[in-house]
């Protein structure tokens, strides 16, 4: 039988990608977004929802399973970004940011290990930032609001580790996707110089990590942060 | 099926029932409206409480066609709580549906 992941922020990007990605290899996903979604197969169900609406995400998690089944992998992708001067930045835009990043993570990861807890077995992946590990200058409320997912990735782990869910979190460097359009190059180049392998990070590096958090041999790899381009916290 | 008082009751000590014989807790084979959820004389421990109301919303979800969250700041700012007992944890779920507002689907 297949499995069934539910992948939020899949409208496109590496949400989309990923969801690409799991359908290739037979899985069922559940996607969803703010807006409809263009992505069309057989096995890909797509549910408009804005996540930092906990209520809309109870209700969604509980659709799923009616529609497909019990979620078997939750991948906490969607997430959005905002780089200016802290001295600049409006509450408003810090509000925004830890609504998705953190609180809309944090409301799927408690709906979907909910239905996995009953069944004694899950995957969470989280996504997190290069940005957060090396505390970079004028992503401040971003990199806070992953460093709040990454706490979560790791309490979540011990918490949830007796119902046989695993949490991991994967931090990409930067990726060519719209989340990165505005920032200038020379902001790129110089994130890129802190890392040990001084390259653009590419969708397939991201599924290559997703991949091993969900083989059935990682099931004893948990509360796991992993950055992506030889970064170290 | 319609969610009377009756109904959520019986769900409730089903979904304890069959909580006890997987975990092997003879005390919740016979549970019944007056059975402790919560405290020392609760045969559950935490962490059989946390499977119990997730369990719970489940079954609320499956067979009542009720999306409802039972560990809401409304419960857990409650003097008494609302999980004491079966009696009240089937009341409080009670006050949850005749309280809920209707979903576009129901409109």
């Amino acid at each position: 039988m297949s499995q069934i992941a539910f992948i939020t922020g899949t409208r496109k990007g590496i949400g989309r990608h990923i969801a690409e990605h799991l359908l290739a290899q037979g899985w069922l996903v559940a996607g969803c977004s703010r807006k409809e979604s263009d992505l069309e197969h057989p096995n890909y169900r797509h549910y408009t929802v804005d996540i930092s609406d906990e209520e809309a995400v109870s209700a969604t998690v509980r659709s799923i399973k009616k529609d497909l089944g019990p979620i078997d992998v939750l991948i906490n992708n969607a997430g959005t970004a905002s780089m200016n001067h802290l001295l600049l930045t409006p509450g408003s835009t810090a509000n925004a940011l830890l609504q998705t990043n953190f609180l809309g993570a944090f409301h799927c990861l408690r709906e979907c290990a909910k239905q996995m807890s009953l069944r004694k077995s899950g995957r969470i992946v989280n996504f997190t930032t290069v940005a957060s590990a090396l505390n970079l200058e004028g992503e401040a409320i971003y990199a806070a609001s992953k460093a709040a997912l990454e706490s979560l990735t790791r309490t979540a782990a011990k918490e949830l580790a007796p119902y046989g869910i695993t949490v991991n979190a994967i931090g990409p460097t930067p990726v060519d996707t719209d989340l990165i359009r505005a920032v200038p190059e020379a902001s790129i180049q110089k994130l890129i110089d802190h890392q040990a392998i001084k390259r653009m990070g590419t969708r397939d590096d991201i599924t290559n990590c997703l991949d091993f958090f969900l083989r059935k041999e990682s099931d004893f790899i948990t509360g796991q942060i992993i950055y992506l381009g030889g970064v170290t916290a | 099926m319609q969610a009377t008082r009756k109904a959520i009751l019986n769900m409730v000590t089903l979904t304890l029932q069959e909580l006890g014989e997987d975990l092997d807790i003879p005390e919740l084979l016979a549970a019944n409206e007056s059975t402790r959820l919560f405290g020392a004389r609760s045969p559950l421990d935490s962490m059989n409480l946390v499977n119990l109301i997730a369990e719970i919303e489940d079954r609320l979800s499956d067979d009542f066609d009720l999306s409802i969250t039972l560990a809401s700041e409304r419960a857990m700012s409650r003097v008494h709580s609302p999980f004491r007992s079966v009696g009240s944890c089937v009341d409080y779920i009670m006050e949850l549906i005749e309280t809920a507002e209707p979903t576009p689907e129901d409109e």
